[in-house]
């Protein structure tokens, strides 16, 4: 049996085919269209992997990703193989090599540095949209002085060259802190999702269903959070998740400037490719192949993933 | 009741008086929207009363104002653009039009509850029609989430909703216009208000749900006493509906009384028109007749009464200056010099016109 009919409550009753189908909410919908997209499926579970592999990781191997004790003067199981160079892949005890120079592990660097991306990433996404949801809105919803002021912010934002601002940041809060560096990702993030949050707002406060809110004296609070937030919600997640590859990207590429986050005390995806370059010419390839695969495997997954939330997720369509 | 009455007798007498007074009155009410070509004089100069209990119908064409009229009434007016610039909305003896917010919220819904025209958008899609009612029944009760489910419940029931229990889990997009509409007028009389405001409740439904819907309304109304408001372009929707008619041209009212004395007696060019238009059956193989004209230009009403272009009677005097509104024999009021002693001569002859008009319509 179809599990979207189910038996009708009283059989003796004239039964009412239309009662008679499940309701499934937004969430549920969602749900079922996203399911049908194989290839968002596939890029949900990759995002997922290497989100797993990160948090798991560093607790299932045994190297110190920043410092090696022991340095090793040729690769286990090599008289040739000098380990200053770096061990090539699949060396004992090393499935992805070693790095040069410092001999660390390089599986250990790339799921630790993945710990610092991902979570760059992410978390300055979500409080970007926190922050772009709250002003736009605001924004949107007031219009007027509110607006015109939050708006020119937002022009005033849009309008810095990200990398040389945050190359200023870096210079003057010194290099290192992965905190910092998340904080002013998120700030120089938000504008942009401020203004799509202003425009979806200027067309739902003009909806009849909000009027029928404010007639049954719902205050301005509750229309802007429970009453028209959830009818902008699906855009507010696409545009977030493809953030969160936009950032990651950006993030890496201030980190490989070495204006990032400090490769001395936190390694991340960005960072371990500022040291691999100089060691391609030695013959070394892994150590600038594996986190720069990482970046590419993450990136491509969020954007799979958000191809196939943006289609699940918009209410026009009950497929 | 500002008095602070000290005896039984004088307790009594207030209480009287504040039965005998109209549950609202509006007066001198004037809406205009700043837009930027200028000023749209929306409502400008609307007054009228309804009883408690009572049904009154504002009628006439698009743009003629009576929804801004409701909206102003909720002060749902988006401010800006729009500005209520003068007027008083008394309601209940409290003057709506002053009340700071949070008492007019408070009033919103739960003393005047208010039935839009598109059921199909004005409920919110995310939202569960049994979250939507409880809802409103939660912001002015101290009932509990599950009274308030409850009392849901109770009340699509009081509105013919089938299944009811089954009804408040469903969404919005999963019911049909006339169900909708249906779950609306459940969320507007959930919390029992003094006045029902419905803003041409039927124009969006096919005809047969269109009669279902009236007659539910009539119906409701009866049976709570609640006062309607109804606001309409549908002449036949208002003569079946309720006891007084206004009917609006250009912002203002221009003729006023009850069912009977303005449509069958109708006493103002605007509304002989607006019969006139009415397709009947002894008028068949005719031409379809309409008023001649459009409406007025909101950014230049022309000068003196704002029909007077389009109007059949119209005279220098209609040029000069805009008419009052005058006391006809009849008990109704209208806006038309017609009704004024200089306008005697021509009356005889407007009179006859408007009866056949009438006849033509009635049968």
């Amino acid at each position: 049996m179809d599990p979207l009919f189910q038996e009708p409550v009283s059989p003796g009753a004239e039964s009412d085919f239309e009662v008679a189908l499940v309701s499934l909410n937004q969430w549920q919908l969602a749900w079922r269209r996203f399911r049908r997209h194989k290839l968002a499926l596939f890029g949900g579970g990759l995002f997922l992997t290497m989100v797993a592999i990160a948090v798991f990781g560093p607790f299932l191997l045994p190297y110190n990703p920043i410092y090696v004790p022991t340095p090793l003067h040729y690769c286990p199981g090599s008289t040739t193989q000098l380990a200053f160079n770096g061990c090539p892949p699949l060396t004992a005890g090393h499935l992805l090599g070693t790095t040069g120079s410092l001999q660390l592990d390089l599986l250990t660097l790339v799921v630790n540095g993945g710990r610092i991306s991902l979570l760059i990433g992410v978390g300055a996404s979500i409080f970007a949209a926190i922050l772009g949801t709250i002003v736009g809105g605001l924004a949107g919803y007031f219009g007027g002085w509110i607006d015109t002021i939050a708006m020119r912010c937002v022009d005033v934002l849009l309008s810095l060259p990200i990398l040389i601002v945050i190359t200023v940041f870096a210079k003057a809060f010194g290099l290192g802190d992965w905190r910092i560096i998340m904080v002013v990702f998120a700030a120089l993030s938000w504008p942009g999702l401020a203004r799509l949050v202003r425009s979806l707002f200027l067309t739902l406060r003009t909806e009849v269903f909000v009027d029928a809110a404010r007639a049954v004296g719902v205050s301005d609070r509750r229309i802007i959070f429970r009453h028209i937030l959830p009818n902008a919600v699906s855009p507010i997640i696409v545009s977030t998740t493809l953030s969160i590859a936009a950032i990651i990207v950006t993030e890496a590429f201030v980190d490989y400037l070495g204006y990032g986050v400090d490769p001395e005390k936190t390694p991340t995806w960005g960072n371990i490719l500022t040291n691999a370059q100089s060691s391609i010419i030695v013959g070394n390839w892994w150590w600038a192949l594996f986190p720069g695969m990482a970046i590419v495997l993450t990136v491509l997954g969020i954007n799979f993933m958000g191809d196939g939330l943006r289609d699940a997720l918009d209410p026009r369509s009950r497929a | 009741m500002t008095s602070q009455p000290n005896t039984a007798e004088a307790t009594a007498a207030t209480a009287a008086a504040a039965a005998a007074a109209p549950l609202l009155d509006v007066r001198g009410l004037r809406t205009y929207f700043h837009v930027m070509d200028g000023t749209v004089k929306a409502v400008d100069g609307v007054d009228f009363s309804i009883p408690r209990g009572g049904t009154v119908g504002l009628v006439g064409e698009s743009g003629c104002g009576k929804s801004v009229t409701a909206h102003s009434i909720m002060r749902l007016i988006d401010i800006p653009p729009g500005e209520i610039v003068a007027g008083e909305v008394l309601f209940d003896g409290r003057d709506l039009l002053k009340l700071p917010m949070d008492k007019m919220r408070q009033v919103r819904g739960d003393e005047i509850a208010m039935i839009f025209q598109e059921p199909m958008t004005s409920l919110n899609p995310v939202f569960t029609i049994g979250d939507q009612i409880s809802e409103a029944i939660l912001l002015h009760s101290k009932a509990t989430k599950k009274e308030a489910w409850n009392l849901a419940i109770e009340s699509l029931k009081d509105v013919g909703v089938s299944a009811p229990e089954r009804r408040v889990k469903q969404y919005p997009h999963e019911l049909s216009g006339g169900m909708r509409q249906r779950a609306m007028i459940a969320m507007a009389l959930s919390c029992h208000p003094k006045l029902l405001i419905a803003d041409e409740p039927t124009t969006a439904l096919d005809v047969t749900i269109q009669a279902q819907i009236l007659e539910l309304i009539k119906e409701i109304q009866a049976r709570t006493g609640t006062a309607l408001l109804l606001i309409t372009h549908d002449l036949a929707v208002v003569a079946e509906t309720v006891q007084t008619i206004a009917v609006m041209y250009g912002g203002r009212i221009v003729e006023t009384g009850t069912v009977d004395e303005v449509l069958l007696n109708p006493q103002h060019p605007y509304t002989q028109g607006l019969l006139n238009s009415i397709p009947g059956v002894a008028k068949r193989g005719q031409a379809l007749s309409v008023i001649k004209g459009v409406v007025p230009n909101p950014f230049r009403m022309p000068p003196g009464c704002k029909f007077q272009p389009r109007c059949p009677y119209a005279w220098d005097r209609c040029r000069e200056c805009e008419p009052d509104l005058f006391e006809v024999s009849s008990g109704a009021r209208s806006r038309c010099f017609l009704q004024a002693p200089e306008g005697v001569d021509r009356r005889e002859a407007y009179q006859k016109s408007a009866q056949d008009t009438v006849r033509g319509v009635v049968g």
